[in-house]
């Protein structure tokens, strides 16, 4: 069994910080020129996130499956955790089959660079907003 | 200092003999099927070899049920789903490619639909998306360059979006890789030139990515020796089969090399020029190989000098260059001598690059997938400085 337990939780808290991510300038933007929509699918415990990044505004949607997506993204939500950590590996994480992408590879690629600011930006977030347990170092 | 983990996962058996195509019967009875459908396409129909091997094949002791010969320059979805509709019609249990890398690839995906059915698209594109072992897949490269034989990846062109669109799962490494020299005789000395200047980027690439490992490192240098050893031999004489075996070996092993520790920005140039001013993927990187290097030098250094005892072909003054140096020069001697022999372009202007395009080019290779395997950041400026080095 993974750390998390609670689906809600886990979405509340991952799409918590998705969502200020939104706020962040430096990524938005870079993230709104990839014209991507991108759908996380986690399982243990089973979450949808979506981040559409193809109108004028970032939009984070949770539990989004309707949605065509550009891309979509499969692991577990510990995985997912450790990955806005930067703890993961995205190249590893693939050739492990721990992460499984469908669609456009490249383009995914293409905006780790745009959200590697994040990996400083989690660990701040879940102390800020009572997850202080699930920061990892 | 070892990797923090690497993974080394190459399930391809490789055989290779002059001749082997006619003399397959041991390995095919292990491979299990009994009907195979082979792909190929019409130049190589034009010189009698699917007809060639599917006689052999037959002498082996399975049944050539049908061929598809339509495969494109570069594979397309049209051509992935029609091979795929005519091993469905025969009943093909199994595939077998014979030809270069768009023919490899199209029969990699063809054999996903084949085996598993679906969208090829909306199902399958992307990394790990297979969950199981597909139908055996035969490969018989009658090029030495992308090492397709040997990789886990499939490159498809969706014509209708003009869009490339990346397969990548272990599931896709075909079960039997037959080299055969004999089969690459009759290509022209410029095509052997650029092919394995392709198989050279892949190794010296994959050698100082930061996706190395100690096993990718030593197949990927085994590669740039045979090549420095042979390539002008092949070159000079076609028919030269140890030259052309040495090429083929070493396409082979540059391509698990590069298949797991992955290109870098020369790749990333020859994706931005292939894709802008439509330079074909091996004379692209045939260029830009020194240049790339010249790019990440500082940083990949140490790794660089690796290389120093498996290159050749340096003057006495050059020889005194420091070891990472030695290799760039020995590159570029290389490509020189080829280029003296009227069989490979040096400069992005003698392949019809315009000089204007280079900024487009430039921003381009900053955006291309393989910028974030280069062993360091792939900044528009400084590209474009190198890419105006190569003009
Ligand atoms: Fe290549």
């Amino acid at each position: 069994m993974g750390s998390f337990t609670s689906s809600e939780q886990f979405e509340t808290m991952l799409g918590g910080f998705f969502e200020h991510l939104t706020t962040v300038p430096s990524i938005a933007e870079k993230l709104l020129a990839s014209k991507l929509i991108i759908r996380f699918k986690y399982t243990d415990p089973d979450v949808v996130l979506v981040v559409d990044c193809s109108g004028d505004a970032l939009e984070i949607r949770r539990g989004d499956s309707e949605t065509t997506a550009t891309v979509e993204m499969f692991m577990t939500a510990d995985v997912a955790h450790r990955f806005w950590f930067g703890k993961v590996n995205l190249m590893m994480a693939l050739t492990r089959k721990q992460m499984v992408a469908k669609g456009p590879v490249p383009k995914i690629l293409e905006l780790l660079p745009a959200i590697k600011p994040a990996y400083q930006l989690y660990p701040t977030y879940l102390r800020e907003n009572g997850y202080a347990q699930y920061v990892i170092d | 200092m070892l990797p923090l983990f690497f993974e080394f996962h190459s399930p391809t058996k490789v055989v290779y003999g002059p001749g082997l195509v006619s003399d397959l019967h041991a390995e095919l009875s292990q491979v299990g099927a009994r009907r195979y459908l082979l792909v190929s396409d019409r130049g190589l129909e034009k010189l009698g070899l699917p007809a060639r091997v599917a006689a052999s094949l037959e002498d082996a002791g399975v049944q050539v049920v049908g061929s598809f010969l339509d495969v494109p320059e570069n594979s397309e979805l049209g051509a992935v789903r029609a091979c795929a509709d005519e091993a469905a019609a025969v009943g093909a249990e199994g595939l077998v490619a014979l030809g270069g890398g768009s023919v490899i690839d199209t029969a990699k995906c063809a054999n996903i639909l084949l085996s598993e059915g679906g969208d090829l698209v909306d199902d399958y594109s992307g990394a790990g998306t297979l969950t199981r072992p597909l139908r055996p897949l035969v490969a018989i490269p009658t090029t030495a360059g992308t090492g397709s034989e040997v990789t886990q990846a499939a490159v498809i062109l969706d014509e209708a979006g003009s869009v490339k669109l990346s397969f990548s799962d272990k599931f896709l490494l075909p079960t039997l890789a037959v080299l055969d020299p004999e089969l690459t005789v009759s290509l022209p000395p410029r095509l052997t030139a650029s092919t394995a200047m392709d198989a050279l980027t892949h190794a010296v690439e994959s050698y100082v990515s930061p996706q190395w490992s100690p096993m990718s490192e030593a197949l990927a240098a085994g590669a740039v020796r045979l090549i420095f050893d042979h390539l002008e031999a092949a070159v000079a004489d076609g028919s030269d089969l140890e030259a052309r075996g040495a090429l083929l070996t070493a396409a082979a092993m540059a391509g698990i090399a590069f298949s797991h520790a992955m290109v870098g920005c020369v790749h990333g140039m020859a994706h931005a020029v292939g894709g802008l001013c439509h330079v074909p993927h091996g004379e692209a990187n045939a260029i830009l190989l020194p240049h790339g290097l010249e790019y990440n030098r500082d940083v990949v250094e140490e790794r660089l000098a690796g290389l120093a005892p498996f290159v050749n072909g340096l003057t006495s003054e050059e020889d005194r260059l420091d070891p990472a140096d030695r290799v760039i020069a020995a590159i570029r001697n290389l490509a020189g001598r080829l280029n003296k022999a009227g069989v490979l372009a040096t400069r992005l202007r003698d392949v019809g690059v315009p000089e204007e395009r280079l900024e487009a080019v430039a921003a381009a290779t900053v955006m291309d997938g393989t910028s974030f395997y280069n062993p360091r950041e792939v900044v528009a400026d400084e590209i474009l400085r190198h890419l105006r080095n190569a003009y």
